[in-house]
């Protein structure tokens, strides 16, 4: 398959991993930060870890947008989802994200009209097909998906239906990023930053990254001659001396993103002062709100919210699996009374959780002998 | 656009690449490995049959450089 098999040729991977030989400083530990959820699901998918020499260490970013969402605004979620007149529609990862209260399939079962859809524009499609009822949409995920929301907020306004609305818990990129390097004694040498997010925003965005913390960033994809080929990148800028954000994904991603993605975000959502992050607390102006112009398709602002704030399960490690300040066989549930048939964490959740993926391609068992950072 | 079991719609990094093979106003039909699916284009338009386009969530995010 085009742009598939030959981002997959082990010929170029063993070309890859020698170059990587000979980048890397015998005995020096090379912390690398892949900070998109997809990113981990590839590493452990295709086996990476165990290909690159033994000095890299791949750590685990909060780029999993079900992992970040915070235990009360499920429960939000499903106080929407509860209501008679409501038709509750959401992407499929979030159905089983456990909140204070359980969880959307839970509420499901419990008589609410919950409903998976694979696009916003198929809730608004819902929306016009009954007209007798309250469409939400629970709109998640970072700056690759708020667009698809933005559109379907857009296409809801000019065609007039009144019946949608959006329960907006959309994330951004920079800000988790700024928090984990803010983060005391963590120890990362350079990032792997997301390729699809980097088609809406750009590299723009990481250009902070080196110029004010000194670490190397690649924007890459997703196939392991792409992730590879990045790892090679940042060992070289760091062999060299040079700490740059540099672009591996060029087939899609331009240095200023799609200006008319970014021009539709900016007509219908605006930053938040604070949103919760789990794992990381309140993180300023790190997500989307509806502006007031778009009240009439903002569930918030039609419908009551608990808003409750839930701690996290006091068992669960998810908020340090998520910053990378422990690996996930290093938690204690990990495994045993959290898996991803019964996740107590999101990070067992998602398939993209670092948790989930490891569980699935490492088992329990596969834990690799590092070299001390 | 189908996804397999391993994938996560949410996170937006599993966008999936399509051929244009139909352009009806603002949305285009696209071929995803055999499957066909609808996606908005007013990100990306002007789009023609037999382009490739980066798609996520129902909506075409950017084209992919031949």
């Amino acid at each position: 398959m085009k742009y598939v098999d030959e981002f997959r040729s082990g010929e170029l991977a063993k070309a890859l991993v020698h170059e990587l030989d000979g980048l890397v400083e015998p005995g020096r530990a090379l912390k690398v930060m892949e900070v998109c959820g997809g990113h981990t699901h590839a590493i452990y998918k295709h086996g990476l870890e165990d290909l690159v020499p033994p000095e890299i260490d791949f750590v685990h970013g909060p780029g999993c947008p079900v992992c970040v969402i915070p235990m009360g605004r499920v429960d939000d979620a499903i106080a929407l989802a509860e209501r008679p007149e409501v038709i509750f529609t959401t992407f499929g990862d979030m159905m089983r994200v456990p909140g204070g209260r359980g969880s959307l399939l839970e509420a499901k079962a419990r008589g609410a009209d919950v409903r998976m859809v694979y696009s916003p524009l198929d809730a608004l499609e819902l929306a016009r097909r009954n007209p007798d009822r309250e469409v939400i949409f629970f709109a998640i995920g970072f700056e690759t998906t708020a667009p698809a929301t933005a559109i379907t907020l857009l296409r809801a306004r000019a065609d007039g239906v009144p019946n949608f609305s959006a329960f907006c818990n959309h994330v951004t990129i920079g800000p988790p990023l700024k928090a984990i390097l803010d983060s005391p004694g963590l120890q990362l040498d350079a990032f792997i930053a997301p390729g699809h997010v980097s088609t809406v925003v750009g590299t723009r965005p990481y250009d902070f990254i080196a110029r004010d913390y000194g670490k190397p960033v690649v924007v890459t994809a997703f196939e392991p001659i792409d992730i590879l080929h990045a790892t090679v990148m940042l060992a070289r800028q760091l062999r060299e001396g040079r700490c740059e954000v540099e672009n591996q994904y060029t087939r899609v991603v331009r240095r200023d993103g799609n200006p008319r993605a970014l021009a539709v975000l900016a007509e219908t959502m605006e930053l938040r002062d604070t949103f919760e992050w789990r794992g990381l607390g309140w993180i300023e102006r790190s997500a989307l709100k509806l502006r007031p112009g778009f009240a009439e398709w903002d569930a918030e602002a039609r419908f009551e919210l608990p808003g409750t704030r839930i701690e996290d399960p006091r068992a669960c490690q998810c908020g340090e699996v998520l910053i990378g300040a422990i690996k996930p066989w290093e938690c204690k549930v990990f495994g045993t009374a959290c898996t991803p048939e019964r996740p107590i964490g999101t990070c067992m959740v998602s398939s993209e959780g670092a948790c989930a993926a490891y569980y699935n391609y490492g088992r329990l068992a596969r834990r690799r002998d590092r070299v001390p950072a | 656009m189908t996804l397999d079991a391993e994938h996560c719609i949410t996170c937006g990094d599993v966008a999936v690449t399509g051929t244009v093979v139909e352009v009806a106003g603002v949305t285009a039909t696209v071929e995803v490995d055999g499957a066909r699916e609808l996606v908005g284009i007013e990100l990306v338009e002007p789009v023609a049959v037999g382009e490739r386009l980066l798609c996520h969530a129902g909506i075409a995010l950017e084209k992919v450089a031949p």
